[in-house]
């Protein structure tokens, strides 16, 4: 059933389809719509049209039908990073700074400024070869940041890193999302970490949004609380449905 | 030397030398030496002199160098264009299978005749080695292409790096070792090629030495029929080193140096 369109709404889909070369049928007749300031978070087996709907999101491909409302700044965390291998640190977080018409101290100042806010000073001169998955992460994160998006998305960023790491980027992540009050989308595999960053989980299988759930939990959220247990029960009995 | 898990990596100048090119020159030299011997004694006439042979050399790799900078020139937009859609690249694939596959060696009664006719010498010998070299360099960086993450593409494009500065500042650089690569292959050919491309009098109707091209090719050529051992012995020693130096302060570095621009 076609949802309203708020007006505070930062992203909205309005019966969007898209289809691969008229015959493979990624997404069908989604609606769905995304407030500002929203933390989203995308679930959903794989294959199910998750990442079809972050790449609509960010411009890489265009819906065959349906509309598509968004902002023109998006910004994204690719899930191996995809950063440029050739390029330091730094380099890699002003990547997407040139060809705006800053100068080039400028650039180098907003690429310090989130190389420290991602708690990447001294690596500055580093190659991303030369760097864990966790910093690449960070990187990945600096860089997207750095551009100053309305929208910041997320694929599946913490699915190659350990616990630890993940935890620590968990908390980066909430950090920066108080801070900055940007909307996030993020896509996951674990409906854990969909409920315990995301004020919304959008439920994505079959090729279509089949339900969003609000999630008003205060942070941070995690398995020896009660809601947060209760949330993430609820939303795998509509998942496994 | 440092120990990076199984694999032992020289460290410093010389062990990177001997690692790198010392076994390969050792075992050319030692070729092209029992080559020499093999022809001794060098007969009546005395090897020419150095500085002709180092002069023949450096003639012939003038003469690959412009091919590889035409090569070059040529095979990069000839790549762009056959990424353009899926039409162009199953197009530009099957025709380049096709052109790639036919010997360059066939060509070259053609070309040598056309431009002989003009008096073009030099540009006969030269287009063929550019034929020789261009498709190395085609398919290395078709390859190079083909290998370029779409992660890297699609991050490219969210930060708005398009057009000429997705050109400059992802693609070359993304294409760096294999270009690379593929330039260390066409030159390789090249120096394969130059032995024939130099030596223009069989395609001269009552052609003679007089015909050839200045260059370590003809050398070779011209002082092995004439029965010139000496010269002949020198030249290949030349060649052999010449092309062992050019291996380690030109190629090697660049393969270590394009390590940089490597996917993991």
């Amino acid at each position: 059933m076609p949802k309203n369109i708020v007006s505070n709404n930062i992203i909205s889909f309005n019966n969007v389809s898209k289809t691969y070369d008229d015959r493979d049928v990624a997404l069908v007749g989604a609606y769905c719509s995304i407030p500002q300031g929203a933390f989203a978070c995308i679930i959903g087996p794989s294959g199910g049209g998750k990442s079809t709907v972050l790449k609509l999101i960010a411009g890489i491909t265009d819906a065959t039908s349906g509309t598509l409302s968004k902002p023109k700044h998006i910004a994204m965390v690719f899930q191996d990073g995809a950063l440029m291998p050739w390029l330091s640190v730094l380099e890699n977080i002003s990547f997407g700074l040139h060809g705006k018409g800053l100068s080039m101290a400028r650039i180098r100042s907003i690429a310090m400024k989130y190389s420290k806010m991602m708690g990447l000073q001294g690596l500055e001169a580093k190659l991303p070869r030369e760097l864990s998955g966790g910093e690449r992460g960070r990187v990945g994160i600096a860089r997207a940041l750095a551009v100053n998006p309305h929208v910041l998305l997320l694929d599946e960023p913490f699915s190659a890193l350990d616990p630890k790491t993940t935890d620590e980027l968990y908390k980066d992540i909430i950090k920066i999302w108080k801070e900055t009050g940007k909307t996030i989308v993020m896509v996951s595999h674990s409906i854990e970490e969909a409920v315990a960053l995301g004020t919304m989980v959008l439920v994505v299988k079959e090729r279509a949004i089949k339900k969003v759930f609000e999630i008003d939990l205060p942070y941070p959220r995690h398995e020896h609380i009660l809601p947060y247990m209760r949330e993430v029960r609820h939303i795998k009995r509509e998942f496994f449905k | 030397m440092i120990i990076r898990g199984n694999a032992r990596v020289p460290k410093t100048f010389f062990e990177r030398l001997y690692y790198a090119v010392l076994p390969l020159t050792a075992t050319l030299f030692l070729f092209a030496l029992l080559s020499a011997i093999s022809l001794y004694p060098f007969g009546s006439v005395p090897p020419l002199p150095a500085p002709y042979i180092a002069g023949a050399f450096f003639a012939s790799f003038m003469r690959l160098g412009v091919a590889y900078g035409i090569a070059l020139i040529v095979a990069i937009p000839l790549v762009m264009l056959s990424r353009r859609g899926h039409f162009a690249e199953t197009f530009f694939l099957s025709f380049f299978d096709v052109v790639q596959s036919v010997p360059v060696l066939a060509f070259f009664p053609l070309v040598a005749g056309i431009f002989l006719q003009f008096g073009y010498i030099n540009t006969a010998a030269i287009f063929v080695l550019f034929l020789a070299m261009l498709w190395n360099i085609v398919f290395s960086l078709i390859t190079g292409l083909k290998a370029i993450p779409r992660d890297i593409s699609w991050a490219a494009h969210v930060f708005g790096v398009k057009g000429f500065a997705y050109a400059y500042r992802v693609l070359l650089p993304a294409i760096t070792p294999s270009l690379i690569t593929g330039s260390l292959l066409a030159w390789a050919q090249g120096w394969n090629i130059i032995i024939v491309a130099e030596v223009l009098r069989v395609y001269i109707p009552y052609g003679t030495g007089a015909d050839d091209l200045y260059g370590i090719g003809s050398v070779l050529v011209d002082s092995i029929t004439a029965g010139e051992t000496g010269t002949f012995a020198v030249a290949i020693l030349f060649l052999v080193g010449a092309i062992a130096l050019i291996n380690f302060f030109v190629w090697q570095r660049l393969l270590k140096y394009a390590e940089k621009y490597r996917f993991e």
